[in-house]
């Protein structure tokens, strides 16, 4: 009887040491400021074995930062979780790299299952104003007119910024990049602001 | 030690083996998920394979960039060093050409931004030999993934992409 007990919380002690591990590694990135999250070791030989499980399960092949940079945020400018019922305002200046996309992947990390053909934005098609400012709408319909990346069945989404062949300051130090803002304009079910 | 103490014990240090093996081993289990599906369940080896344009339907691998061409070649080693080239995009638009080894780690990467003519190296495991001339990354792994990304924002660019990569080579020396 004593041997059951032992084997049986050994399995159980096992399989909550596993899922703890996978529920670490679907936690996300450390936050570098401003709502987003990233990692400076992604893809580096220098990762320890966390961060490469975390990237493994939702980064595979990723480049390392001499390269590009990732940033992801699941969350608005003022904390609230992003939602395909929802409608936001992408915001930014330039940024320091030879180009760059933002991206919306849902919950399962893959693209959402649209066919709007408006999965991202980038610097080739965003057209900044004078101060070098531009935006963008994230939201689940087409607006008028202005750049559009669609949230349709997206769920709780998130969204992904990469920097490719960022500046040496920017891969110095990424705090000192100024990333995009996403404010939320409205939300369907009227609980926007 | 009085039995409940012994069961906690045991309990605490099966936790953190349970954590440690599954933290040390999800990333090899990962990549080779991912290398099978990329070497169409080990049909294509040390050739590139040519992915058609990210979609919504796109499941691969993870976060694909819509935004990208990409062509992959699952690398293996244990036969021989192999050649990778990627050609220049056209408009001298982004290329890179990256490789990982099996434990996700990106060992080399390659851009046309130091490298405006193409890129070009051979791949080879420590001791293996290769042609002169030809600057050498030694693997970690026998066994990896060689991905080749293209800047593809439209239909037209990613035309132009596809048309390029068709150069690409990854094949045993």
């Amino acid at each position: 009887m004593a041997r059951w007990h032992f084997a049986a919380v050994i399995a159980a002690g096992l399989m909550a040491g596993s899922g703890s591990a996978l529920a670490w590694m679907r936690h996300g990135l450390a936050p570098v400021g401003q709502g987003w999250t990233g990692s400076a070791v992604a893809g580096s030989v220098d990762a320890d074995p966390w961060t490469r499980a975390r990237v493994a399960l939702s980064g595979l092949l990723a480049l390392d930062r001499s390269q590009a940079i990732y940033f992801v945020r699941t969350v608005d400018d003022a904390g609230r979780p992003l939602d395909q019922a929802c409608r936001y305002r992408v915001s930014g200046g330039a940024l320091p790299g030879r180009w760059w996309s933002v991206t919306v992947y849902a919950a399962d990390n893959y693209l959402p299952r649209n066919d709007d053909g408006a999965l991202s934005v980038d610097a080739t098609r965003l057209h900044p104003d004078a101060t070098g400012h531009w935006q963008a709408l994230a939201a689940s319909h087409r607006p008028p007119a202005g750049a559009w990346v669609s949230t349709r069945n997206a769920g709780h989404f998130d969204l992904t910024l990469r920097l490719y062949n960022p500046t040496p300051g920017a891969q110095a130090d990424v705090s000192t990049i100024t990333l995009p803002g996403v404010a939320r304009i409205d939300c369907d079910r009227g609980v926007g602001g | 030690m009085r039995r409940p103490g012994q069961l906690a014990l045991c309990c605490a240090a099966a936790i953190a083996i349970g954590h440690i093996a599954t933290v040390i081993a999800a990333p090899r289990a990962i990549m080779h998920v991912a290398m099978r599906r990329l070497s169409e369940q080990g049909r294509v080896i040390n050739a590139f394979r040519f992915s058609p344009r990210v979609d919504a339907h796109a499941r691969w691998v993870v976060r694909p960039s819509p935004d990208l061409a990409y062509a992959s070649c699952v690398y293996d080693l244990s036969h021989g060093a192999i050649v990778v080239r990627a050609a220049p995009a056209a408009d001298h638009g982004y290329v890179s050409v990256s490789v990982f080894a099996a434990n996700t780690d990106m060992i080399a990467v390659f851009d046309t931004l130091a490298q405006p003519r193409g890129i070009g190296f051979a791949l080879a495991l420590p001791g293996q030999t290769v042609p002169a001339g030809l600057s050498v990354v030694r693997a970690t792994t026998a066994r990896g993934i060689i991905l080749d990304r293209r800047l593809a924002p439209d239909a037209a660019r990613f035309a132009a992409a596809d048309a390029a990569r068709r150069a690409d080579r990854c094949a045993p020396i």
